[in-house]
Order: C-alpha cells, then structure tokens, then sequence
C-alpha cells in the first residue's frame, strides 16, 4: 500500500516534468503547446493532489532514499507536515499554468515561453522535493535547482534592464541565504558526522542555537523576512505574472517550511530562538504593510504585503516555539496551527491578488496604480475576484485569512497568563497584530479603491476590457476557496493541526477544544453572513416601488469635475507614512518655477526602504569602493594572467613540500 | 427568552439615544433642540424615499451600507445588554466582532472611495487612518481584560465567574480603561473631538463626507449601523462603570437604561465642552488611550500573578 502511494507520487512528479520537456519538443505550434503544456502538468499535480489525499489516510510516513552516483544516498521522507506544504504547491502550480494560456499571448515568443515551461515544472518538482528532503545532501540539491530555476524564470524579459537588475538581486540574495543554510548544515555535521537529519537533535545546545540562527537568516531571505526581503519587491513586478503568484504563493513558503522543519529537527527549547522569530515576524509584519501603502505600482505593493504575510506567519511561529519553551500545549499548538494555516491561506489569496494585477496589467498596459481606475466596471470578474482577494488578505470575515488571524490571537493570548518577558512579548504581539490588520485593510482598500472603484483616470484605463475564460477561471477558483474556507473553517483548522501530527516534538493539542474552536468559528462567520443577507432582502423590500435615478457624483458645489481630481493611491497613504516617519523615508524631488515665464517643473515622491538604502549604503557602497581598489590587478593582458597561474603553481608546491 | 426580549428592545430603541445628546447639546447652547424622537422620523422619511446614484458607482456602493448595518445588528447579539444572556456566545467571540465591524468600516471606505470625489477619498483616508489606531487601544483592553478574567467573551466578562466591575479584584484598574474606552468611541462613532458630525464644510469631514453620496432607505441603513455601534460603544461602558447582577434578569433594564441615558448625556456635554482637535493632533488623542490601557496591562503584572 506504501509502495503503492510512493509510486504514484513519483509518477506524479514525473509527470510533470514530462509536461515541462514537451514544449521544447512542439513550440512551433504555440497554441497547441500550451494546451498540451497546461493539460500535462494539470494531470500531474491533481495526481499528486490525489496521493496525498489517500497517503493521509494511510497514517505511518513514507520513505525513499536513491544511491546517486554510487557516491551518496539522496534520501525522502514524506510526513505530516511536508504533506501539508505539498497542498499549497500542487494546488496553485495548476491554476498558474492555466492562467498562463492568456497571459503568454505572444507567438513570436514561443521558444522562450517553451523555456519558461520547462523551468516552471522543474520548479514545482523541486518545490515538492524541498518539502520531503531528509537528508542535507538532498536538500542541499533540490533547494539549488528550486533557486536556478525561479531565477531563469524571472527573467523572462531579459530585454528590459529592470528585469535583468531584478534577477541578479534576487540570484545574489538566494545563494547568500544558500550559503548561510549549508553553513549551518556544516555545523550540524561537524558535530554529528551524519549527513542525515534526524540525528540533529543529539548536538550540544549552544551550537543549535547558531546552527538556527545561521538557517533563520538563510531561509528567511528566500521567505522574505525584514531585512533580508530586498528581492522580492524587484523580483515580483519583473516576473511575469503567474509566475510572481507561484513565486509569492508557494516558493516563498519554502523558507518558512525550511525554518519549521530545522526547529523540530534540532528539538531546541530554548526560549530565545521564539522570541527572536516572534519579532523579527512582528518587524516585518508592520514594515511590509508600511512600505506596501507607500508603492504605487501594483505589483511592487502586492510584493511587499508578502513580506507583511510572512511576518504573521513568523509571529504565529514564534508564538508556537515560545509555547513549546513555555510548555503551554495549547499556546504551541495554535501557534504553528495558525502559521500553517495562514501559509495556505495567503498562497490561496496572494496567488489570487497576483493573476488580477497580471490581468490589469495585461489589459490596460500600466502598472500604476494612479493610471487606473473603474476597472470594476470595465473587468467584472478580474474586479470582483479581486475584491474578494483583498478582503481576505485584510483578514476580514467571513473570508479564510480571518480564521488564520484567530489562531494566531488564541495562541498570543494564551501568553498573557505569565508575568514574565513572555506576557510583554504577548501583548506587543496582539497589538502588532490589530494594527498590521488595519494597516493592511487600509492598504487593500487603496488597491481596490484606486484601481477598480472610481472614474477611469487615464485613456489606457477606460479602454480595458476583460480577459478571456482562461484568466477569469483560476481567479474564481481561487475567490471561492477564499469564501469556502471562511464558511467551513472546522475541517481546514483540523487540517492545520493534521499537519503539525507527525511531530514527535510537539505534544497533540485535546481535540475537543480543536472542533470547539472550528465551530464557534464556524458559526461566527455563517452568522456574519446570514445577517448581512437578510439586510440584503430588508434592503430589497424597502427598494419596492421606490424610485432609483441616477445622477453625477455629488462635487460639494464644483461644477466642472474631471477624473484627475480623484484622490490617488499616494495621497491617500500619504498620512499614515507620514506617521511613521523614521522608518518609512519620503523623499520628495521638487522643481518649483523660480523665472517669470512657465516651464518645465518635475515633482516626483517615493518611499524609501530602510533596509534597501541601509545595506545600500553600509554595505554594498563600502564594498565597491574597497573592492575598486583592487581594480588593478584586472588589466586585461594574458601573459601575465599565465604569470599568476605559474606564481600560485609555485607558492602551493613550495607550501605543501617544505 | 430574555435574551431575545432584551436585543428586541435593544434594536428598537437603539435610535432614541442620539436624540439626547442633541437635546443636551441643545440645552447647553440655550436653545429648544429637536425633539427627542427625532431620529426615528428621520428614519422613517428616509425609508420612503427613492434613492440617486452616481452613474460612477459599482455594486460595491451597496455593499457599505449592507455590510456596515449587518455588523452593528451582530455585535449586538454577542453582548449581554444589561447582564442578561447574549443570544450567543462563545470563547473568542470579542476578537470575531471587532473585526466584523472592521469588514463594515473595509466596505464604508470602499463605497466612498467608489464615488470618485476627492472629499470622499479624503474623508476615506483619515477614517482608515484613525480607525487603524483605535483598533490598537481596542485589542489592548481586552489584554487587560483577559489578564484580569481569563475570558474572551463578551458574556464572560460581565456574566462569567468572575465579572470585571470596579468592585472586582484589581477594580482601580477599570478607570483608566473607562477613560479610554471613551476616548475610543468618541473616535470610532465620529464625536467631537475626533469629528463633528454637525459640520456641513466638507473639507473638514470624516466620517460624515464617507456617506454624501447615499440616499434613501442606503443612508437609514448606514444611520441605524452607526446608532447600533455607539449602543454597543456605550453599553460595553455602561457594564463596565455599574456592576448588575445576572440573577435580576429584565429588572436590570430600566437601570442599564438610565445608565445608557447618563453616557449619552456625557457625550453630549462633551460634544458642547471641546472644539474638535486639529487633524494632526487626532492620532496623539488616540494614541493617548492606548497608553493608557498598556499602563494599566503592566500594572497588573504587579497584583494578578
């Protein structure tokens, strides 16, 4: 039966790598290549779906191990929790590749859309193999391959220079975080002398909290935590659309995933390692939200309310550790509940909010945000989906980012019953959280409000119409999962905690209590949305027989109205940047009229990211200049490039013999 | 059974308060005021009319109304009005309603936002803002709570064990958290010294200005969702300032009314006493009642262990 389940997910994987090598084969016939492409990998992932569905009932792990080379053992192990992060991978990936049938509309473009393909499957399957790595050499070889090819994927559009700038960064910021894993790895072997992972709890506790610092910092570059989030805002408006979504959705909760497995490997109680999640996730919580008020290009922002994302689920994470040195059951169970359940949920509504702006884009050629304007009407499904998107995202009722924002709350209040660093910690962490909540619904109604509410501000705006079935199908999809999982939130909190079941070090939560909390959950939000429908036919009734006309907006008394006299994205998060001022930096450029006649004048207003200026700044610029100093020793003649190789030659054979 | 005579009464007599505090508003300025039942005929003439919309405006102008009343009628079915039991409640239904009535505030500034004004967007600009803080003060007075009951229910607090009242355990406490708790609903029901909702200049509008554009039985259905949530702002006061006894059941009410009465008396003098702050002096106001409910979180870590 094992056999059985390890088979068809291997098929399943395979699979999909066959759908990433057919478009090279057949990318002369465009069309039929991405019909071909999207069918295979949809088989493939809703195969792999299927397993993990029918290896859950089965409740003993899975595990595979594969003599590479004859030289070292590359060995799996699937258990509760990677089953978890293969929801989020074989979920999203397929609606991407349908979206991708609009979103690649060009056929003069079809080798490198075939290339594109390819390196998208090979990124799903390295993703899937992330999650069940049990070995360092392993995970060391399936992170590499998931880094190498998100970055062949996010320069798609190599032609433009911001796209090239973009993958660099983000190239520089993966292998940096690479090698801060592999030295932690290094740590462990030393100690160890094992390769494998599940000897990792047998390591002295000073090394295992360097060893979890060295990996927090590595895996929470490629997670996106403040400050190592600097490539995310430049790699995600690069990318092409469904690509930012698989990106932001799914390869960023790799980090996290990384971060969870280390802690329960080393098995560390000590109560440090949570307080330092817990506020770096508080950090980048309230910085994200911050700069993504600040951006007007919609993407950019999308971007930075990742990095908002990944810090509510670091708090949750942190409050879940804090828990376990704590030894509160329930304020460690709740804690990583809901950083679980909140990795799916935002892969759900941020691969959601992803595929709409890639269809505004798309639609009315410009991405900001300021442009746009009445798309509502002019984008029904991309608007309402949207719309849906961001009331989750704002963790809202009666959609699913709420259900995960109450774990974390429930788990954060649970440490407000000691009177030591914990009870501070605590209260900083609920209070965080409120206003990460309104700041983040104060940032979604500005994206609605300015892009898709209101008067069309440009020409490009006014003209745009809506995508065909293949960019409105995933979005609904996804919309409706938002609203399913905010309905029937029981089964999707037990799903949480299911994934958490396989932890030896965790002790399981009363179940009792679980299906309490689902409930109450439950009835909460039925109850929200059931009392707004009989509003609704209340609303209805008192409409009968009345009179509806219809009218311009109401101008307080100006008679001649244009659409630039809206209110724009800026000035509309204007005060409250303005409110945390040191952190988030507004530099105004102002060329005022200082002649008589008129002329050119030039007002420009950007929000600077503390982190970017910082290592800008204090690292990148003092490294350059030191480093151009040595510039010397490049000048370009082979003769003495020879000279080097012979002079080193004889240094080591001079070392190595006397 | 008396939980539901009590939310009936409740939802009906929800829109006689605000007509006090015009009537005390009235009485301080020397004049007669409108009458008491004024915002009843205004409900009831709003409700015969049509209404105009702006050819602008999507499906998401009708949602604020919709979502803003729904969440006012449901925050009152989790509270007990009067110590008598709520129709429901359950562990964690406080975090559940506060964010409820943030899904109305999400879809009141998207209506106006809507509307493509600028007063509108303006308007929805500073209610996201300082909505944003008095939700910070809001979740710091249920820390308190919760530290002081271990509950996070509406009913725990007041009808628990161990109910909060200033005659309770660690009862000095509840003073700095009635303060607070004022200055937050005079920020989240737009009262002087936040906003004045007497002011016809727009530009100087909050919450006002965010609904110009309704009409019809779309603004009764805004005013009755802004006259459920001052309820519940002064009822949550009311509960706190004068302890009742579970066990009285109905006989309660006449005094949680009176009580009710004596709050929307102070907002009323309130509103005649200060002129409304200047808007940049408004996030220090709200940020006041902040650190004044995290002083007294710290406090109890002096005498709850």
């Amino acid at each position: 039966m094992r056999l059985l389940v390890l088979n068809s997910f291997l098929l399943s994987l395979a699979i999909i790598v066959a759908g990433g090598v057919i478009p090279l084969l057949t990318y002369r016939r465009f069309v039929l290549t991405k019909c071909l492409y999207i069918s295979v990998t949809a088989i493939g992932c809703i195969s792999g779906l299927y397993t993990i569905s029918s290896a859950v009932s089965d409740p003993a792990s899975l595990d595979w191990s594969w003599p590479w080379l004859h030289l070292f053992t590359l060995s799996f192990t699937f258990d509760s929790l990677s089953f978890f992060f293969l929801l989020p991978i074989f979920l999203i990936c397929p609606l991407a590749a349908i979206y991708s049938f609009f979103y690649f509309d060009r056929a003069e473009n079809s080798f490198r859309t075939a290339i594109s393909y390819l390196f998208t499957n090979l990124l799903i399957v390295s993703m899937a193999l992330v999650t069940a790595a049990s070995n360092m050499l392993t995970f060391a070889l399936v992170w590499e391959v998931m880094s190498i090819s998100s970055y062949f994927l996010v320069m798609y559009d190599y032609e433009k220079k911001p796209t090239r700038t973009a993958g660099y960064l983000y190239l520089l910021f993966a292998q940096a975080g690479a090698l801060l894993i592999f030295a932690a790895f290094g740590i462990i072997f030393s100690h160890t002398g094992s390769l494998d992972f599940s000897q990792a709890t047998a390591i002295p506790d000073s090394a295992k909290l360097l060893v979890f610092f060295l990996a927090f910092l590595g895996f929470g570059s490629k997670a996106g935590i403040f400050p190592l989030h600097i490539w995310l805002p430049h790699a995600h408006p690069a990318a092409p659309s469904h690509i930012s979504a698989i990106m932001s959705g799914v390869m960023i909760k790799m980090g996290i995933y990384g971060i969870l497995r280390l802690y329960f490997v080393l098995g560390a109680t000590d109560i440090r390692i949570g307080q330092t999640v817990l506020i770096f996730g508080m950090i980048s919580g309230l910085l994200g939200v911050l700069y993504a008020l600040g951006k007007t290009n919609i993407k950019r922002l999308l971007a930075y309310s990742s990095v908002e994302n990944i810090g509510i689920i670091l708090m949750g994470a942190g409050i879940g550790m804090i828990g376990v040195a704590q030894d509160n059951i329930i304020m460690a169970g709740f804690g990583f509940a809901g950083c679980l359940l909140h990795v799916l949920n935002h892969s759900i509504f941020k691969s959601l909010l992803f595929l709409g702006a890639g269809a505004v884009i798309k639609k009315t050629g410009t991405s900001q945000v300021d442009q746009l304007g009445g798309l509502m009407k002019r984008m029904p499904f991309a608007g309402k989906t949207f719309l849906a998107g961001s009331v989750s995202i704002s963790g809202l009722p009666p959609f699913n980012g709420f259900i995960s924002e109450f774990l974390v709350y429930f788990a954060a209040f649970q440490g407000l019953k000691y009177t030591n660093s914990t009870m501070l910690l605590s209260m900083m962490a609920i209070i965080s959280l409120a206003v990460i909540g309104g700041l983040a619904s104060f940032c979604f109604t500005k994206v609605v409000g300015i892009v898709f509410l209101g008067e069309p501000r440009t020409e490009m705006a006014r003209q745009a119409t809506e995508g065909g079935m293949f960019m409105v199908m995933p979005m609904v999809f996804l919309a409706v999962s938002c609203l399913v999982i905010g309905i029937f939130p029981a089964g999707f909190v037990e799903l949480a905690f299911g994934g958490l079941s396989d932890i030896a070090f965790l002790r399981q939560v009363d179940a009792e209590l679980i299906q309490t909390i689902g409930s109450n959950l439950a009835l909460g939000t039925r109850l929200f949305l059931g009392i707004f429908f009989f509003v609704f036919l209340c609303r209805k009734l008192l409409y009968r027989r009345k009179e509806i006309t219809a009218g311009s907006t109401w101008g307080c008394g100006f008679t001649r109205p244009t659409t630039r006299i809206q209110y724009t994205g800026t000035s509309y998060a204007r005060s409250v940047v303005d409110f945390f001022r040191p952190f988030a930096i507004i530099r105004e450029t102002d060329i005022r009229l200082k002649k008589i006649f008129p002329e050119r004048t030039v007002f420009e207003n950007r929000v600077d990211d503390i982190a970017e200026t910082g290592i800008n700044r204090g690292l990148a610029l003092p490294l350059l200049i030191l480093l151009g100093k040595l510039r010397w020793i490049q000048h370009g003649n082979v003769q003495l490039y020879i000279g080097y190789i012979i002079v080193a030659i004889l240094i080591l054979l001079l070392v190595l013999f006397i | 059974m008396e939980s539901f005579l009590s939310i009936g009464i409740a939802l009906l007599s929800a829109p006689f308060f605000p007509g006090i505090i015009l009537k005390v508003k009235a009485f301080l300025a020397g004049k007669k005021g409108p009458p008491l039942l004024i915002k009843y005929y205004t409900l009831i003439k709003l409700f015969r009319k049509g209404s105009v919309y702006s050819t602008t405006t999507s499906f998401v102008f009708i949602f604020g109304p919709l979502v803003s009343c729904a969440g006012g009628v449901m925050i009152l079915l989790f509270f007990p009005l009067a110590a008598i039991a709520p129709v429901f409640s359950f562990h964690g239904d406080v975090l559940v309603l506060f964010y409820v009535l943030a899904a109305g505030r999400f879809f009141t500034i998207a209506a106006a936002l809507d509307t493509g004004s600028p007063f509108q967007g303006m308007g929805a600009a500073r209610e996201a803002f300082f909505g944003t803080l008095a939700e910070a003060s809001i979740f710091a007075i249920l820390i308190l709570f919760y530290r002081m009951n271990g509950a996070l229910s509406f009913s725990d607090y007041f009808i628990g064990t161990t109910p909060i009242s200033l005659t309770g355990p660690a009862g000095a406490l509840l003073l700095l958290v009635i303060v607070a708790l004022f200055m937050v609903l005079l920020t989240e029901n737009s009262r002087v010294p936040v906003d004045d909702p007497a002011t016809h200049l727009e530009l100087t509008m909050i919450h006002e200005v965010m609904i110009l554009d309704h009409s019809g039985p779309d603004l009764a259905l805004i005013e009755i969702g802004s006259f459920y949530k001052l309820f519940f702002y002064s009822a949550f006061l009311t509960l706190i300032i004068c302890p009742f006894n579970p066990s009285a059941g109905l006989v309660n009410l006449p005094i949680f009314y009176g009580v009710m009465a004596l709050i929307y008396m102070a907002i009323g003098v309130t509103e005649s006493m200060m002129a409304r702050l200047r808007m940049n002096l408004v996030p220090k106001f709200v940020l006041t009642s902040n650190i004044l409910v995290v002083f007294a979180v710290i406090l109890t870590m002096g005498f709850i262990k």
